[in-house]
């Protein structure tokens, strides 16, 4: 308990980085966004106006003021009035595609860390047999074939030339999405190539993560052990060998959720997908700061929460860690 | 005078593969290990003692391979054993300790398994109730409460750990018992404890024991013959009793005064010159010919066989005693 | 008698080791095993990079690296046409005129794709490096000088690993008008650092504590001596592993912002091609020689990367050095009818 109190108070700090780098940003760059609104509209503006719009975004009073005005604000969820639909609050739409992001990453990840597992202990157990020579190398290499281009080739190939899979968008248009079956069968089969891109870009990490963890495993005492004692090859596999691998394999698992995001922003934008990559992109063309501060601010916070998540699994599978003073 | 031997090794060959090279780190070895007695491998570090035990228990690592020889054990060549006689040969003929008790038990099960899994495997006909009695019976055996079976590896001491593993080893009963350095990350007293614990336990339930250590003082102690290795091959197998007070080859010599003696007078220890040779790059004739003393124009072509001599119960592998 | 029945079997076995079952010599065995000797030029090279050059896949890696290098590194004298400027009519198809055909813009792509990689290129590896280098700095001095200093970098360390980077990216992107290729390269050099330090101070850890350092220490050498002449030399290969996977990181990256248009447009990189393709719709309108040469390229690197990474792997753990043999002792062993259970 005290190793995940440790945690818990790092994860605490780090967020508070995170979203104090997200206050002083914008603050320290040539311009604060009402500045840049007020020179868009070229002069249409009022300077009375321009000081009620710094005050609507927090740019008023003094740095301690605007940061302790900053604080209580996300301690309440709210995440600002957006730029582009003034005076919308951001935190409607940053949710509703978070909704979908979240969605998206979660099935990916499952699919993902699943099918590198399953992988990776095969070719680690049968290592330089045929399937661990051929396809170790070509998972891997697909692991660095860049979301954008996978997504944008499933695309042309899947979508565009031979029609199998929609072209776009999160369901049909005409459906209202609800807990039905309709809802279901028209939102999976228009999730399909997006989770398909980025399973493709990050399975091979995981194959490649538990094929070399298993491997220098394999060289334990212990391991040598439980061969030596006559016990069964898929005891060995799973209880001794496959049980220690998988611990790093969580901790990494946390830690690439920040990247399995950024693989999703790009599927969303190539598909059109109303998640948060695709909105994050209508925020950056239409200069929505507040809406792009809003989703480094919740992708964060989902990147702590799955390492919190992690640490308590870590706890759970790692019996050294249940102990006091374990390390 | 000869008493009926569990297991013989002969000519056994084990390779390390390179990418680039080979290396012989066990160059066709032959001994017996006898019913009921325990066998000692010495040498120094990289002789290639440990290679052998691994292979004498089909557990040989990659890029590890033996290559040549036969391992007979009860007259069956362990080393052509299929799958199903194999699993039969494992722990229920021949068990394993190994050096670091630290590692060589799963980190993150409960003890109790480790010790049932291989009853549940071997002798499935007891079910869990009988293998978990079987476990009670084993902690008990090597004194340990077993109100502790169900705790991690972790929360055990390093001397309690090597007791744990020797009730795994014992669990099944095994005619043979391998132990590799089973003392080495102990301290001294601890070492002494387990050791007069296995001496107790094997006069009791009889088994042999391949028993390796660089420390010649406790082998000579604990078993009844002892062989020398030298950069993969063996220089000398003799009568624990005989082998430091009439050593017949000079390794066996020279390593005997590097060791105080437990009793009588002082004397001064000597070393020895010189490091054992590249594996990759061996001397012609006899490997130990550079840093013997001794050394004649034959030693340098001609590589001797491990014999009997008529002045010497053992046998050596040596041209001065032809 | 009784004597007489024990020799018997005992005296049996004596000769059946004799005849029984030789090992081949050093040499047929190397023979069988298809086990070549190192070639003498190999050997003035030190152990790590021969290992390297032995594997196949990390030489294959490097070579069409090196390939794409040379190519970019000449880009201005194999380039046909100015890549910033219209060269004919737009999506004109591959042909005599334009190698690969020309954007919608038109532009000749083959001029662009290697102008870009020449961008691509030098972005990623300005990106691996510096990460690398902030990773070694930070990693070592975590792991050698220990204590506050260890808690203190570890914290950020690990900061720098739980933020999200792309997200991140994209906020200072956001702020900064159209960002230039050093900027993002610079941008994700300070996101990316964290892996390495992570390795790198762990490493630093182990070889802390063996004897070559201590002795050192007891010498009272300085301690960016240390540092320096025994530390660093003894984890060469996890520097390189790192920085080759910060570089595909970094060119992967660069590609996905300026992708998603966070780039400046006015830029020629493969990603800011993949960009105008997609911009300009190539892939409705068949235009498919605007998205595929940058698309293959980027996948080239990035694969060309990745199996160089699998040889340095191969220097820092000899089990996975041991893998790569396992096939061919699985063979010999077959052949003599032995039960294959190698591990």
């Amino acid at each position: 308990m005290a190793f995940l109190a440790r945690r818990l108070g790092f994860y605490f700090a780090a967020f508070m980085v995170a979203i104090t780098l997200n206050f002083f940003l914008p603050r320290w760059m040539p311009g604060d966004p009402t500045t840049r609104i007020f020179m868009a509209l070229r002069g249409k503006m009022r300077p009375d106006q321009m000081e009620m719009l710094k005050k609507a975004y927090g740019y008023d009073g003094s740095l301690l003021e605007q940061y302790g005005q900053y604080l209580w604000k996300l301690l309440h969820l709210d995440f600002g009035i957006s730029t582009v639909n003034f005076p919308e609050p951001t935190s409607s739409l940053l949710f509703y595609a978070a909704g979908w992001t979240l969605f998206l990453v979660g099935v990916a990840t499952f699919l993902s860390f699943g099918i590198g597992l399953v992988m990776g202990i095969y070719s680690a157990w049968h290592r330089g047999g045929f399937f661990d020579s051929v396809f170790t190398p070509i998972n891997v290499m697909m692991n660095a074939f860049t979301p954008a281009v996978v997504a944008l080739l499933l695309w042309y190939a899947f979508a565009l030339e031979w029609a199998v899979f929609p072209l776009g968008r999160a369901h049909d248009i005409n459906l209202v999405p609800g807990w039905n079956w309709e809802s279901a069968v028209s939102i999976s089969w228009h999730a399909v190539l997006p989770v398909l891109s980025i399973v493709l870009v990050n399975f091979g990490s995981w194959h490649l993560g538990m094929r070399n963890t298993m491997i220098n495993l394999l060289n334990e005492d212990f391991v040598v052990l439980a061969k030596a004692k006559g016990l069964s090859d898929r005891r060995v596999r799973y209880r001794y060998v496959a049980r220690n691998a998988i611990l790093p394999q969580i901790t990494s698992l946390a830690l690439s959720v920040g990247f399995v995001f950024g693989g999703a922003f790009i599927s969303e934008v190539v598909f059109n997908y109303p998640g948060l990559g695709k909105f994050t992109l209508n925020a950056i063309e239409s200069r929505d700061y507040t809406f792009i501060q809003a989703q480094l601010t919740l992708l964060t916070c989902s990147v702590l929460i799955a390492n919190l998540i992690s640490d308590v699994l870590n706890v759970i599978f790692d019996p050294r860690l249940r102990t006091s003073g374990g390390h | 005078m000869f008493s009926e031997s569990l297991m013989e090794v002969r000519n056994l060959t084990v390779d390390y593969v390179g990418e680039t090279s080979i290396a012989r780190a066990v160059n066709g070895i032959s001994f017996d290990i006898r019913k009921g007695e325990a066998f000692g491998l010495a040498g120094e570090s990289g002789c290639g003692k440990s290679t052998v035990a691994f292979a004498l228990a089909r557990l040989t690592r990659l890029p590890g391979l033996v290559s040549g020889g036969t391992v007979r054990f009860e007259g069956h060549d362990v080393l052509q054993f299929d799958k199903a006689r194999l699993k039969a040969y494992r722990w229920r003929e021949t068990s394993f300790v190994f050096q670091s008790a630290m590692n060589a038990l799963n980190p993150v099960i409960p003890v109790a398994e480790q010790i049932m899994d291989v009853v549940e495997t071997h002798q499935p006909e007891l079910g869990k109730r009988g293998a978990r009695a079987r476990a009670v019976e084993m902690f008990e055996l090597v004194g340990i409460p077993p109100q502790r079976l169900d705790d991690f590896p972790h929360q055990f001491s390093g001397g309690m750990r090597q007791r744990i593993c020797i009730a795994i080893a014992l669990a099944l009963n095994p005619k043979l018992i391998i132990m590799d350095e089973p003392t080495t990350a102990l301290d001294v007293v601890v070492q002494r404890d387990i050791i007069e614990q296995i001496v107790e336990l094997k006069s009791r339930l009889g088994f042999s024991v391949l028993f390796i250590t660089h420390d010649l003082g406790l082998m000579i102690e604990f078993c009844d013959r002892i062989g020398v290795m030298y950069s993969g091959e063996l220089v000398e197998v003799a009568a624990a009793s005989s082998i430091l007070t009439a050593p017949q080859h000079p390794y066996t010599r020279a390593l005997g005064n590097s060791f105080p003696p437990l009793t009588g007078p002082r004397q001064r220890l000597e070393g020895i010159a010189g490091s054992p040779p590249d594996l990759r790059a061996l001397p012609q004739g006899c490997r130990f010919s550079p840093r013997c003393q001794h050394a004649m124009a034959v030693c340098a072509e001609v590589a001797p066989e491990l014999r009997y001599y008529p002045q010497s119960e053992g046998q050596a592998a040596c041209h001065l005693l032809q | 008698m009784s004597e007489l029945t024990e020799i018997g079997p005992f005296i049996a076995s004596l000769s059946q080791g004799a005849q029984g079952n030789p090992a081949p010599t050093l040499d047929e065995l190397m023979g069988e095993l298809k086990i070549k000797r190192r070639p003498g030029f190999l050997r003035k090279f030190p152990s790590g990079v021969q290992t390297f050059l032995t594997n196949g896949k990390g030489v294959a890696g490097l070579i069409i690296l090196t390939v794409f290098v040379v190519m970019a590194a000449l880009a201005p004298l194999l380039s046909p046409f100015d890549p910033y400027r219209r060269a004919g009519k737009p999506h004109v198809q591959p042909g005599v005129e334009h190698f690969l055909g020309t954007s919608r813009q038109g532009k000749d792509i083959f001029s662009q794709l290697l102008e870009g990689g020449r961008t691509s290129l030098t972005v990623g590896f300005i990106a691996g490096i510096s990460a690398t280098l902030i990773g070694l700095g930070v990693g070592i001095s975590a792991g050698y000088f220990g204590g506050k200093v260890d808690e203190v970098l570890t914290f950020f360390v690990n900061v720098a690993l739980v933020l999200p980077a792309l997200p991140l990216i994209i906020v200072l992107a956001s702020f900064v008008e159209e960002a230039s290729p050093t900027i993002i390269g610079l941008v994700l050099a300070f996101t990316g650092w964290g892996w390495s330090a992570r390795t790198i101070r762990t490493q630093t850890l182990s070889i802390k504590s063996r004897e070559f350092v201590l002795a050192a220490e007891l010498m009272g050498e300085k301690k960016w001596r240390i540092i320096v002449r025994e530390i660093l030399p003894n984890m060469s290969s996890f520097v390189v592993g790192g920085a080759v996977l910060a570089t595909i990181y970094g060119i992967l990256a660069e590609a996905a912002l300026e992708f998603i248009g966070l780039g400046s447009p006015s830029s020629v990189t493969w990603g800011t091609m993949l960009y105008w393709a997609q911009r300009s719709q190539s892939l409705q309108t068949g235009a498919w020689w605007e998205v595929w040469p940058p698309a293959v390229a980027i996948m080239v690197t990035g694969a060309a990367l990745v199996l160089i990474n699998f040889g340095v792997d191969e220097i820092t753990s000899p089990q996975l050095r041991a893998a790569r043999l396992s096939g061919r002792i699985k063979k010999f062993l077959k052949r003599r009818g032995r039960s294959v259970d190698v591990f």
